[in-house]
């Protein structure tokens, strides 16, 4: 068969149709706040081997670290139709686990499948330690529940005993069990559509297709880095800690340029650690995809192709390749982020003008649980906080938004308030904290949340001693900040903590601003130019 | 007395009218620098003296937020929440974006203020409004000349006391001022701010522009607005509440497929208005579908609005291939200026060039032959690229075509699949200039059966506000669950909207014994955050988990089912133009329609072709595909797998034969 460049681009379409009419199954139908309102779950479509084809532009983090998931569960199981496989587990294709995973396989009237449809979806809550399932733990047994990759459906039934095993294992068993149905009925919606795909034009073109999607993904990708002047740059920067000491964990990489290639060389990053900033290979993958996806200027499909002219070397058990027990919950949300700032901060050297200063960096997880006493039901709350984007060569950074690894949307004030004992006392940008410059970093944000009732809190957060780097003689944005207010007395918090509040107690978090970029009396060198006669 | 629909678009301004049994149509060029221009001087034209009901689409509002030159306006709300509406969702529209910047806020933050004073999610006030704080705030907005004014406190939608205290306040300072409570009664601080400032920031711009036209006109004319939600209202009310006529040029259309469909005995169409940069898509099942979703340049709206989806294809689109070896077809359009290649200027290859290369477009009969299509200037564009893209020249043509409705398919699926709807069940309804060409093509590809094509597709949207009923829609969250409250307790709930949907109805000039209302219920199963919508009844309950099930494929009989909001349509019907039926039918072979034949290119095959003119067939002619049918402003393709009859009202249907 031969490429035929109007079928390319009907199938490239198509894929991603599924894709996002799984999203849009997932969306309706999940139950719990942060699925439905904060948007934090990705579908996409997978080939027989579990190479991504397509994704629906969801949330980044989950990019490349869904493949391995898929790879591992294609393996773990004879499959049989309507089958469908859970699994969580950082260690076989995970990321940290509140992201839970649930592939299906496509059978095309044959024996064995030829395509799988897959969704990750973050849950509130997995057990472990603290509410919501993000704790400062040190190993992953504190962390929740570990799911291997187990049948949790058998020929369109439901595995009673296991989903009865999950529920009473996690805080809020009810509303897992809905998010579980929606994350089922999206792969339904998808494993239905590309049945009705193959029947309209054979398994055979399908399979052609999905291949030659993936070959174009990965030549538009080398044409893009084809781009990018050859050489070996290199990057490090720090996370402030991981929570348990308050030592400087470095992330280092050198990225080597050759032709229409690229190796991303982390080997010389720090062992990992004993707190739950560890990342698995996958999220590092994933960094490094994501980085590349944002370099190609064409409307590519993301998949699998976009990574085959990328090597990335890391040395197990290093913090950006963490191993079995390793505490991982932070590393998906925190590490990823400065694994981008550091590929990021290396290929500014090559490409000055498509590469902003540092965003914010952290993703400002907040956890919050207890027992509402409107209801006397337990709650566990999770959200996390925007902040200031790095400035570019084209213009100030966005404030007051997710960057890089993160999309996920903002719960409503009045939504919070009806759902959980809060009452939201600030909701406002920070203004002033984005690095000064000839463009000037985007502002972080400042959210005050006072407790109506005791609470358990823990919050992670990075960028509260390291702060988001400038660039071309660009200051570097604010550093965030996280207090604790009780009966008007302000309590300076670290980066990451964990403490039992009592009601009436504030909690206020600031968020990191994005780094300038340029110097600042550049500008005023240019304005006295222009006004010269 | 001279019924009128006017429906002003960026290049035309469209008129329908009818006066006793004598139906007119118009077309003129915009004067977009002062819209009212082109309006008036037509509508006098047309029935100088004579009592004139008009019903309008205007654009005032959306290009006054497109082109940012609203007015200049303020928003207050609650101390220490003035940067809600920037920071909005918090998330970013392009993710992938290095350079990403939002939209910016339409309200900058300089003229943002905050009055403490709290309202809690229960109805409680925790803080009393600070009148001496809003004073100042007041003081200020006089400083700075601010034209108009959005309020927005949270809880305000469950007490609305603080935006009341602040509206009197507000009130005798002269400005316009827009309350969230009043404007969209609805939670979600962000989206509810957002609305309120859309209406705040276009208010002056619409009351202007309507104050000209009704200066314009006699006191006996009666002058209303096409709304969002496929209502008309009094150019009054619309002075008001503008944020609701974002849509009102669409909406137009999406009701004339809705009263000719219904006329002509189709209640299931999928609407396909396909124009020279976009498709607009909407859904009918009995009524047009509606949404709360909408937003407007990144600006969430979300007062009730027919549920069109746009899509980047039309005529103009921009065939290119990537550097991957992709055939792309939009969404850059190469607009009436340069335009397609065989306008006589571009030199982009287009849908609209790939038509003509095809010989689906005939170049005699475009726009009644006063436009001369270049296919000499079309041949070496196409042969270039389609080396390039190792294709033959016909193969690329049918690729761009291919390409283009594969968007058009995927929007159509959005507003039908995505919201639980089969397309199989459905028929295309298809107008705008170019639909005609492109709508058995996407019939086959979503398997619909039958294609609809109404007399004069290029005038649908003036047509469609003729036939409008006036409507007005009301909404409130109330945060009830089916265990604290009780259908009589829900029923309760809505008399307070129909005195105020009763009242406002009056005001637009209807008896009591006609105004109807439709109540709605927005449910989810606890715990949720999407709602869906519920025709309220005595056995609601049951009713939302079976449109659960339909939508989303199961239900949750053990969980509490939620009340979020209340909602209330007000609708009258004014006199409406009828449409007369053609009794006699006319023999199944058009002869006398018949222009000529040429050759067209169907699946790689040319295909020797008869060309008809539309305005001469008539009801009971019938012709087998392939056939091409020709008129002033649109044209028809129907490929060797269709066949077409006319109907009684000179509607052409097309019947999917593959």
């Amino acid at each position: 068969m031969k490429v035929n460049p109007v079928l390319l681009e009907v199938f490239q379409n198509r894929f991603s149709s599924i894709a996002e009419e799984m999203g849009v199954t997932l969306h309706r139908t999940a139950f719990s706040p942060n699925i439905k309102e904060r948007r934090d779950f990705s579908c996409a479509v997978f080939d027989r081997d579990g190479e991504m084809i397509a994704q629906a532009a969801h949330i980044p983090v989950h990019l490349g670290s869904m493949p391995m998931s898929v790879k591992l569960a294609v393996l773990s199981t004879p499959w049989e139709d309507g089958d469908m496989v859970i699994l969580n587990d950082p260690f076989k294709g995970g990321t940290h686990l509140p992201d839970i995973t649930i592939v299906a396989p496509v059978f095309a009237s044959g024996a064995k499948p030829v395509f799988y449809m897959a969704n990750r979806a973050h849950h509130a809550d997995v057990g472990g330690m603290s509410s919501g399932s993000m704790p400062l733990s040190t190993s992953i047994f504190q962390e929740g529940l570990i799911i291997p990759p187990l049948k949790l459906m058998e020929k369109g039934l439901v595995d009673q005993k296991i989903m009865s095993f999950l529920l009473n294992n996690v805080r809020t068993p009810m509303e897992r069990e809905g998010d579980f149905s929606a994350q089922i009925m999206a792969n339904i919606t998808g494993v239905r559509r590309m049945e009705e795909l193959i029947h309209k034009h054979t398994l055979e073109s399908v399979d052609f297709y999905a291949q030659s999607l993936m070959d174009y993904a990965e030549r538009i990708t080398r044409h893009t880095i084809q781009h990018i002047p050859n050489g070996v740059y290199t990057f490090e920067d720090f996370l402030d800690d991981d929570g348990v000491s308050s030592k400087d964990i470095r992330i280092h990489v050198a990225i080597t340029i050759q032709g229409d290639e690229a190796i991303l060389d982390f080997r010389k990053s720090d062992h990992q650690v004993d707190g739950s900033i560890n990342a698995v290979y996958a999220i590092t993958l994933s960094a490094v995809l994501y980085v590349f996806r944002a370099l190609v200027e064409e409307a590519i499909p993301t998949n699998e192709g976009i990574l085959r002219p990328i090597k990335v070397l890391t040395r197990k058990g290093s913090v950006i390749d963490a191993q079995f027990p390793a505490a991982v919950a932070g590393g998906n949300v925190e590490t990823s982020q400065r694994i981008v700032d550091v590929v990021l901060g290396a290929l500014s050297q090559a490409l000055p003008k498509a590469i902003p200063a540092a965003s914010q960096g952290t993703m400002n997880n907040m956890t919050i649980g207890g027992t509402d006493p409107r209801n006397q039901r337990s709650f566990a709350y999770y959200e996390t906080v925007g902040g200031g984007m790095g400035a570019t060569a084209r213009g100030v950074g966005e404030s007051g938004v997710h960057s890089h690894m993160t999309n996920t949307l903002n719960t409503p004030i009045e939504a919070l308030e009806y759902s959980y004992p809060f009452l939201v006392t600030q909701y406002s940008i920070r203004r002033g904290t984005g690095g000064k410059g000839l463009h000037k970093g985007g502002d972080g944000i400042v959210r005050e949340i006072q407790l109506l009732a005791d609470a358990e809190v823990t919050i992670l957060s990075e960028r509260r001693r390291h702060s988001p780097y400038g660039l071309w003689g660009g200051e570097p944005g604010d550093v965030g900040r996280n207090t604790i207010i009780r009966d008007g007395n302000l309590v300076e918090k670290p980066g990451k903590f964990s403490v039992s509040l009592r009601e009436k107690d504030i909690i206020r978090i600031e968020t990191p601003g994005g780094g300038g970029f340029g110097k600042q009396e550049m500008w005023g060198k240019e304005q006295q130019q222009r006004r010269r006669p | 007395m001279v019924v009128i629909g006017v429906d002003t678009g960026g290049t035309f301004t469209d008129f329908v009218y009818k006066e006793g049994s004598r139906w007119g149509i118009y077309k003129v060029l915009s004067t977009p620098s002062s819209p009212a221009t082109a309006v008036l001087r037509e509508l006098q034209q047309i029935g100088w003296e004579k009592k004139k009901q008009i019903t309008h689409g205007t654009t005032v509002a959306t290009n006054a937020i497109l082109e940012r030159k609203g007015s200049k306006t303020a928003l207050i709300t609650n101390k220490g929440f003035e940067d809600i509406v920037e920071i909005g969702r918090q998330n970013r529209s392009r993710m992938y974006d290095l350079a990403y910047r939002k939209e910016p806020h339409l309200v900058s933050s300089g003229l943002r203020f905050g009055v403490a004073g709290r309202t809690l999610s229960t109805g409680e006030e925790l803080e009393p409004f600070d009148v001496a704080g809003a004073q100042e705030v007041i003081l200020r907005l006089r400083e700075l000349e601010v034209q108009s004014v959005a309020v927005c406190f949270l809880f305000s939608f469950i007490n609305p006391a603080h935006e009341q205290k602040i509206g009197r306040m507000l009130g005798k300072t002269g400005v316009s001022v827009s309350l969230s409570h009043q404007i969209l009664a609805e939670f979600r601080e962000f989206e509810r701010a957002s609305t309120t400032v859309v209406n705040a920031y276009v208010s002056p711009k619409i009351q202007e522009y309507i104050g000209i036209l009704m200066e314009g006109l006699d006191d006996q004319d009666r002058l209303a607005v096409m709304q969002s939600n496929g209502g008309s209202i009094s150019a009054r009310t619309a002075m008001k509440e503008p944020v609701r006529t974002i849509l009102s040029g669409p909406a137009g259309g999406a009701v004339g497929a809705l009263e000719i469909g219904r006329m002509a005995g189709h209640t299931k169409l999928i609407g396909l208005d396909m124009g020279g940069t976009s498709t607009d898509v909407c859904l009918i099942d009995n009524s047009l579908s509606l949404t709360v979703e909408s937003q407007i340049s990144g600006y969430p709206v979300k007062v009730p609005m027919i549920d069109i989806h746009t899509v980047g294809a039309g005529g103009g689109s921009i065939a290119s291939l990537d550097v991957g070896g992709s055939l792309k077809v939009g969404p850059e359009s190469a607009g009436a200026d340069p335009g397609p290649i065989c306008y006589g200027k571009g030199d982009q290859i287009t849908v609209t060039d790939a038509n003509l290369y095809l010989g689906r477009l005939i170049p005699e009969h475009f726009l009644g032959g006063t436009m001369k299509l270049r296919r000499d200037r079309i041949e070496d564009h196409f042969q270039r690229m389609a080396k390039e893209a190792n294709l033959s020249a016909g193969e690329l043509a049918e690729g761009i075509l291919a390409v283009a409705n594969a968007t058009m398919e995927k929007a159509i699926r959005v507003i039908s699949v995505e919201r639980g709807h089969d397309p199989r069940e459905f028929g295309l309804f298809a107008f705008g200039g170019a639909g005609g060409m492109h709508a058995a093509f996407l019939a086959r590809l979503l398997s619909i059966p039958s294609v609809l094509v109404p007399q004069n597709p290029g005038i649908l949207s003036a047509m469609g506000m003729l036939m409008a009923d006036t409507i007005k829609d009301y909404s409130l969250t109330v945060m009830r669950n089916e265990l604290n409250a009780s259908y009589e307790e829900l029923s309760a709930l809505f008399l307070e909207l129909e005195r105020q949907g009763l009242q406002d109805l009056k005001k637009e000039g209807f008896a009591e014994e006609h105004v109807r209302f439709h109540r709605y219920l927005d449910m989810r199963y606890q715990g949720q955050s999407h709602e869906i919508v519920v025709p309220f009844t005595a056995d609601y309950v049951a009713s939302f988990h079976n449109l659960h099930e339909k939508s989303y494929g199961y239900r949750n009989v053990g969980k509490v089912v939620e009340t979020v909001n209340i909602r209330l349509r007000a609708c009258s019907t004014p006199d409406k133009p009828q449409f007369q039926k053609t009794k006699e039918k006319s023999a199944p072979i058009a002869t006398r329609a018949i222009l000529g034949d040429c050759k067209v290119t169907f699946d790689q095959e040319i295909t020797e072709t008869k060309i008809f003119a539309r305005d001469k067939l008539s009801y009971g002619n019938k012709i087998n595909g392939p056939a091409i049918v020709t008129e002033y402003s649109s044209t028809i393709v129907i490929p060797p797998f269709a066949r077409a009859f006319v109907d009684e009202y000179s509607n052409i249907l097309l019947e999917i034969m593959e």
